[in-house]
């Protein structure tokens, strides 16, 4: 692979991103609603709502830096994969549902070079969701409590930060996903899939850890409880799913 | 082989149910309008295919400038099959940068050739305006531009007529016309005789996935040539 084809392939997939409604109002979207959740229950557990507790347990309705990373870090965790989700179907999908896959043939950069410039580009705009997302619960935690958190609190803001990054890796099976389904849609499901079975094991208990989309969530949550041997298998799930997007773009022929 | 620019030998590609081609043989030389005409389903998009690598073959063999297509050398191939290579989201100059950048042009000659190509086929009141809000001929004509733009020694063009208004055809026509006249082979599939008469050199009639023989672009009445053609195919295909 050319590093002068994969730079141009780079630059090709950034200017269709810069200029895509799609990723900008997926991030605003993202960014914005577990800001706007963080702040609303912070508020709720100031009255003491006892419903909170209830939905979403003793840490986030305890309140406080706690409390708005507790929020912030569930939220991020479901809605960042159904955003991230999103975000690769449009990348991926959209070339087939416009058409414009057949351009993607026949040209010198090769169509594995393309896969890669596409989740390159996306792994950037992930960062930079990452990014904002971990600046607005600071603001938001700033605005609601009045005071920097401490210790703890500054390292669980560098847990949302590393598990939004690695919500967005979790959700490159919608990238396979909508080039073997050849459109957007078959990746939207498979996302809605992912999101419903994690949030199931999750739910159901200790063994979490060891299922490789909750692992990241439950220890952003809770460090102690999820291992690097647990995190490590959690990353072979984007690096296999990474690697058969590449293989099904080389393998690809526009047979249906 | 022949030395020709494209050249198949044997090409065979069946779908389930049976469409597809079978055992298609095809030249076109350097400096020459090859037209494939036929009905619809007759097998041409999914030829173009097959010699482009959009399809793998069952049988036969593509070369490209005398290279298999895994040794092809692409940046000196333009095609456009089926639909225009235009994202909604980007300006026809944008879209125009994006198709140099993806034929390897490099970045400091690419805004050279788009203000070129946007002269040429009059897309010059498009360059600053969306591809999503531009007419299904404009979208069209962009792709033309997009295919042509880097000057291909190689040029397949599937239907590039298809919702172009008779400015542009014209503009086409003559675009097609002084390529081939700087030595590009050029493959054109359409449903206009009248219009394949005007720049081909040769006109090849697919019909049921094979080739069922030749027009002569001069002819009296092509039309009346084409479809006795066709006819006697399908008859001689019934009773065999």
């Amino acid at each position: 692979m050319s590093m002068r084809l994969l730079a141009a392939a780079v630059a090709v997939e950034a200017r269709k991103a810069t200029a895509s409604r799609v990723l900008t109002s997926t991030a605003v979207l993202l960014v914005a609603g577990v800001a706007a959740l963080a702040a609303a229950t912070t508020a709720a557990a100031t009255g003491g709502n006892p419903q909170l507790t209830a939905k979403l347990g003793p840490i986030a309705a305890a309140g406080g830096w706690p409390g708005v990373l507790n929020v912030a870090t569930q939220v991020t965790a479901a809605a960042g994969l159904l955003a991230c989700g999103v975000a690769l179907s449009w990348m991926f999908g959209r070339e087939f549902a416009d058409g414009t896959i057949t351009g993607l043939f026949a040209i010198p950069i090769s169509r594995p070079t393309l896969a890669l410039a596409k989740l390159i580009v996306y792994l950037i705009w992930a960062g930079a969701v990452a990014t904002a997302v971990t600046i607005a619960v600071t603001a938001v935690g700033l605005a609601t409590i009045g005071h920097l958190p401490s210790a703890d609190g500054w390292a669980g803001l560098c847990r949302l930060l590393a598990l939004t990054v690695m919500t967005a890796a979790l959700a490159v099976p919608a990238a396979w996903a909508a080039t073997v389904g050849r459109g957007l849609l078959p990746a939207i499901a498979v996302t809605v899939g992912l999101m419903a079975v994690t949030q199931i094991v999750v739910v159901a208990g200790a063994t979490g850890g060891w299922f490789p989309p909750a692992a990241p969530a439950l220890w952003a949550l809770a460090p102690d409880t999820v291992g690097p041997v647990q995190l490590l298998v959690a990353a072979s799930l984007p690096v296999t799913f990474c690697l058969l997007t590449l293989r099904s773009w080389h393998r690809l022929q526009l047979d249906r | 082989m022949t030395g020709a620019l494209i050249e198949a030998r044997g090409l065979t590609r069946r779908f389930p149910g049976g469409a597809g081609i079978g055992g298609i043989d095809l030249d076109v030389a350097a400096g020459e309008i090859h037209a494939l005409v036929g009905l619809n389903g007759a097998g041409k998009t999914t030829l173009m295919r097959v010699l482009l690598g959009m399809l793998r073959p069952d049988e036969g063999d593509v070369r490209i400038a005398g290279c298999a297509l895994a040794e092809t050398d692409w940046a000196q191939v333009g095609h456009l099959v089926e639909a225009p290579l235009a994202y909604a989201e980007l300006d026809g100059r944008a879209n125009l940068l994006l198709a140099a950048r993806l034929h390897a042009v490099p970045k400091a000659k690419a805004a050279q050739q788009v203000e070129a190509v946007l002269t040429e086929l009059n897309l010059g009141a498009y360059a600053t305006v969306r591809a999503r809000r531009m007419s299904l001929g404009n979208r069209q004509r962009l792709g033309l531009a997009a295919t042509l733009q880097h000057h291909p020694h190689v040029i397949v063009l599937d239907e590039p007529t298809n919702a172009l208004d008779p400015a542009g055809v014209i503009a086409l026509r003559e675009a097609l016309l002084r390529r081939a006249a700087a030595g590009a082979a050029i493959l054109v599939s359409s449903h206009h005789l009248d219009e394949v008469a005007r720049v081909a050199h040769r006109i090849t009639v697919i019909n049921g996935g094979r080739v069922i023989g030749a027009l002569d672009p001069h002819g009296a009445d092509l039309e009346r040539a084409f479809f006795a053609l066709v006819h006697a195919d399908d008859t001689h295909r019934s009773t065999s």
